[in-house]
């Protein structure tokens, strides 16, 4: 017996990041879903970036994943706020009912930001939903600068782009044209942020861009 | 290896048609993903073979066919055929595109035996 469908495989995944996504809505969190390399920066990305939005009252949550470790839970837990760390034992990307479970653990009120530290890797997460409102994309100048073009299913639907280290590019020789040669074949919608997390040049456009997505 | 998430995802999903349908055992199945999922038919194939083991897809006979990716742009509407490396749109040189096509993983089809048959 033959039986045809057309049915989304993704489908639960879907649903639960819609459902993730209505919770975040309800409750005036604005939802970053930050997807790079391993090493790129994202944990330190977050460790400058929370500090300086509670500066100015606006008060974040985390959830970050991590293949074995806690070692980036143990880094943010540093910070005054509350991280909630997702094992994937080995999965190569976060899913939405992963996050889903995190939420559930979560009092949201009062918070502004939900920041979410996907695993290390520049191919899977990116076919993931998990409920975000903006995809930021990372990336290093010790990673070269070929790397959009080879990754650009994790470029081209992103919200926002990072170039980070750029207190290296003198050091590297790190010559960004070609990144920017590439990017304008992939996405010319997202701002690019060109910072250094060592430095904290760069920080104000980032920063001014994530005080704006946050509207209540 | 997100072809592990994405054979384990049809595996439920085939599990629940099986369910629906009356099958005993899914044989085959047919899946269409898109170009843009980068899905590595010989690693869905063996993440496929290691999670169906045990279920009701167990040895089932996996057909993927990938389509090309379609895109919109948002600037200017125009339908255009993205390539591997370029979402450029030909009327307004821009890339800020809407995928309409090459990011879904569509079940298609399935067959098996089924409770009412010989
Ligand atoms: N020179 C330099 N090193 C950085 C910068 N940002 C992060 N790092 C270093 O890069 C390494 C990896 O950073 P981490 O935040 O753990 O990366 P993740 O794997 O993306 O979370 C750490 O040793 C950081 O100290 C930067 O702007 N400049
Ligand atoms: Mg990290
Ligand atoms: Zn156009």
């Amino acid at each position: 017996m033959k039986i045809n469908v057309v049915k989304n495989v993704l489908e639960a995944n879907d649903a639960r990041a819609t459902e993730n996504r209505k919770k975040l809505d309800d409750a005036g969190v604005w939802c970053v879903n930050i997807t790079s390399a391993p090493g790129s920066g994202k944990t330190t990305l977050l460790e400058k970036t929370i500090p300086a939005l509670n500066d100015e009252g606006l008060k974040s949550t985390v959830i970050v994943g991590d293949l074995q470790t806690t070692r980036d839970a143990e880094r943010l837990g540093g910070l005054a706020v509350e991280v909630t760390q997702i094992n994937t034992e080995g999965g190569c990307h976060l899913n939405a009912s992963q996050v889903a479970a995190a939420l559930a653990g979560l009092d949201l009120r009062g918070l502004d930001y939900l920041f979410i530290e996907n695993i290390g890797n520049m191919v899977c997460p990116a076919g993931f939903d998990l409920g975000e409102h903006a995809r930021v994309a990372m990336l290093s100048t010790p990673e070269g600068d070929d790397k959009a073009a080879k990754y650009n299913t994790l470029f081209q639907p992103a919200d926002a782009i990072v170039l980070n280290k750029i207190d290296l590019t003198e050091a590297l020789s790190y010559d960004k044209t070609r990144l920017f040669d590439d990017l304008k074949k992939i996405n010319t919608a997202a701002p690019v942020f060109e910072l250094s997390c060592r430095t904290g040049e760069g920080f104000d456009a980032w920063l001014g861009w994530l005080r704006a997505k946050q509207t209540r | 290896m997100h072809e592990m998430s994405i054979a384990v995802e049809l595996i439920r999903r085939l599990e629940e048609l099986a369910v629906e349908h009356g099958l005993l055992r899914v044989e085959a199945f047919t899946v269409r993903a898109g170009v843009l999922r980068g899905i590595v038919p010989e690693a869905l194939d063996m993440a496929f073979e290691e999670a169906a083991r045990g279920t009701v897809a167990e040895g089932a006979k996996l057909t993927l066919e990938i389509t090309p990716a379609r895109a919109r742009c948002r600037l200017c509407n125009e339908p255009f055929a993205p390539t591997v490396d370029s979402y450029l749109c030909p009327r307004c040189n821009q890339a800020d595109v809407e995928i309409v096509e090459g990011n879904e993983i569509l079940l298609l089809s399935l067959e098996g035996a089924s409770t009412n048959e010989d």
